[in-house]
């Protein structure tokens, strides 16, 4: 059996070493730049209120409601949420006009922020009114951030009395916008 | 956000792939191509593997992306070349790592001198990981939902797994005639770690629809489940141990245990022409040990917190609504994963007739043997949605009659341009063999979509040609 010459063994070595080849410089650091920023959008609140169920009993504050708003508990969103939005569109059918305050509120009841949205009476056509964006930032974003309830107060202007025999309805829908960084 | 990093980690350094060991396939002058072909016509008197170093393999590949593309140093904001990666991404892109060492192995004939039956047998480490790119779960991280109104981000992107586990196994094959040999293997396996989470399905919708009264139509429809084995007691804020440690305690002693087999041919056409087939891996695990399984199951629509001036004070919280919607659930139960299986063909034509060292052989008794070999093999392998298959011409050229090299070009969905090199050699009874693909992206790896390399040493006795 021939022996494979000396001299060609380095050359098997060389060939192992091509093996171990380069690379571009990589950084892999940069994962520690690692920063989203997803924005989300999600419903806020809505509601539909007929003319006949407005309890019109002569006080102006006719509807109210308060509901848990925990959100702001999630240590996690809280922390990240860097901005907000809401956004507010109300249609009023009704023939009278009317004020909607929403109010935010902590644990312990306190009206935090309170949020007003005057509503013009119906006169035929369209009545329905796009309100200037809320934008919740430094200070108001931290107020925001306490929130764990939001009421809803609408009041009524003078006028006639609504009955069962009332037209018409109010409608209200808002959506919220969330700007969020995760680093 | 460590855990974030950890996930990074853990896919991207790791992010690896192949399987397909198309070097290796056929190359019978190293032992270990009875891994991937039990019924490969090798022989030997007896072999063992130096070890640890007999046999170490690595593949590292992602399709759709490259490591270039993420953590070049080139100055471009890491965030943007997320975002950039992410987008030319789709969710049948993967990631997959495969990676192998033998911790001891060898074979012995069995029958005496004229016999032609042998047993080989070995224990090796396995780590497999495999990933689809999370396309929609990554763009909602990244984007939010706000710019994706009316798509629905398919939470079924999100189908992964990852083993760590230690293969016992006993083989054997028979060269019946000079036309046919068979083989079979069967191998005990023992799952240190599993993680699986392959049957994902449901969606995260955002719709702005004409007669809802609400501005957004949100929906979550979720079926989430990840199974573990082996890993939990790492998660528990307890859990003081080493990880390493006893990952490689559970691995070799008292993981999850299953069985599996691999059995293949060879068979000579004619003199010069051979085919061959295996299939390996067919098999399965019963994950049974320290297993956790995690689900989020159930719909939820987001209507918002809505006030009720009708005067039903019920103090329902939409987030409490929520959680009792898709709760978060936590099974034990046992599972069974089933072993990424592989098949492999072959068909080589050899030329270049030729006699052992071209001298007189005065005895009578010609051992003729050919130079060159071409051919071309298939590989296939299963995968959580469809299988993966690669196509290979290779070259095999006897350069001395103990030292072989083969060249290969194969096709598959990571590269159409993979070139590999092996070349394995025999001094005296040590065998030595290397072998590397895609050797094209070698001058810049970190822009290769996909790399393997084997290296190993064995100790080969032949008998004496005396």
């Amino acid at each position: 059996m021939k022996l494979i010459p000396f001299y060609k063994i380095p050359s098997l070595f060389f060939l192992t070493f091509l093996f171990f080849s380069c690379s571009s410089e990589l950084d892999f650091d940069q994962i520690k730049d690692l920063k989203l920023e997803p924005v989300f959008v999600a419903n806020l609140a809505y509601f539909d209120i007929p003319a006949n169920q407005l309890i019109d009993d002569g006080t102006i504050n006719i509807a109210y409601d308060v509901r848990n708003f925990t959100v702001f508990k999630d240590k996690f969103f809280n922390e990240r949420l860097k901005k907000a939005e809401f956004d507010f569109e109300i249609e009023n059918t009704i023939d009278r006009a009317f004020s909607l305050n929403m109010l935010l509120m902590n644990d312990q009841n306190e009206v935090l922020q309170t949020i007003s949205f005057p509503v013009p009476s119906y006169q035929g056509g369209s009545n329905v009114i796009k309100y200037p964006t809320e934008v919740f930032e430094n200070e108001r974003l931290a107020l925001l951030k306490q929130t764990t309830k939001i009421g809803f107060v609408v009041l009524i202007a003078s006028g006639d009395p609504l009955n069962n025999q009332s037209s018409g309805s109010l409608k209200l829908r808002s959506s919220a916008t969330a700007y969020l960084v995760i680093e | 956000m460590r855990k974030v990093y950890l996930i990074f980690c853990v896919v991207l350094q790791l992010s690896c792939f192949a399987q397909n060991k198309e070097l290796l396939y056929n190359f019978t002058s190293i032992p270990q191509s009875l891994l991937v072909n039990p019924g490969a016509d090798v022989s030997y008197k007896y072999y063992f593997g130096f070890p640890i170093l007999s046999g170490i393999s690595a593949n590292v590949g992602s399709k759709g992306f490259t490591a270039y593309d993420l953590f070049a140093d080139n100055g471009v904001d890491f965030n943007q070349k997320v975002r950039n990666v992410i987008n030319k991404s789709s969710r049948n892109d993967k990631v997959m790592t495969n990676q192998q060492l033998d911790i001891f192995s060898g074979g012995f004939r069995v029958g005496g001198r004229e016999s032609k039956s042998y047993v080989s047998f070995g224990l090796y480490q396995e780590f497999d990981f495999f990933m689809y790119v999370p396309k929609d779960p990554a763009l909602l991280a990244l984007n939010g939902n706000r710019d994706y109104i009316g798509k629905s981000f398919n939470l079924g992107d999100l189908t992964a797994k990852a083993e760590v586990l230690s293969v016992l196994h006993v083989g054997y094959h028979k060269k019946v005639n000079d036309k046919f040999v068979y083989g079979g293997r069967a191998k005990i396996y023992s799952s240190g770690a599993n993680a699986t989470s392959t049957k994902n399905s449901g969606y995260i919708y955002t719709g702005q629809n004409a007669g809802n009264p609400n501005v957004y139509n949100q929906i979550i429809s979720s079926n989430l489940e990840l199974k573990t084995s082996g890993i939990s007691k790492f998660t528990k804020d307890e859990y003081e141990g080493n990880v390493a440690r006893d990952l490689v305690s559970n691995t070799f002693f008292g993981g999850s245990l299953g069985l599996g087999v691999d059995a293949g041919i060879t068979y000579y056409i004619k003199d010069n022409l051979q085919l061959t087939a295996s299939i390996i891996d067919l098999g399965f695990i019963r994950q049974s040990k320290d297993i956790e399984t995690l689900t989020y199951k159930g719909t939820y629509q987001y209507n918002g917190v809505n006030p009720d001036f009708m005067g039903n004070d019920n103090p329902e919280d939409v987030f409490d609504e929520f959680e009792k919607a898709i709760p978060r659930d936590t099974l034990y139960n046992k599972y069974t994963t089933w072993r990424p299986t592989k098949f492999y063909s072959s068909i080589q034509y050899s030329f270049g007739e030729a006699r052992p060292d071209d001298e007189c052989n005065c005895r009578g008794q010609i051992n003729k043997y050919y130079k060159n070999a071409v051919g071309a093999q298939l590989f296939a392998m299963t995968t959580p949605r469809e299988p993966i298959a690669a196509l290979t011409a290779f070259y095999r050229r006897n350069i001395f009659k103990k030292l072989d090299v083969k060249a290969t070009y194969t096709f598959d969905s990571f590269s159409n341009k993979n070139i590999g090199l092996g070349i394995a050699g025999t001094i005296g009874s040590v065998n030595i063999y290397a072998l590397a693909n895609n050797i094209l992206e070698y001058k810049d790896l970190s822009k290769a979509s996909s790399a393997a390399f084997q290296i190993g040493i064995n100790f080969v006795f032949q008998d004496k040609e005396d």
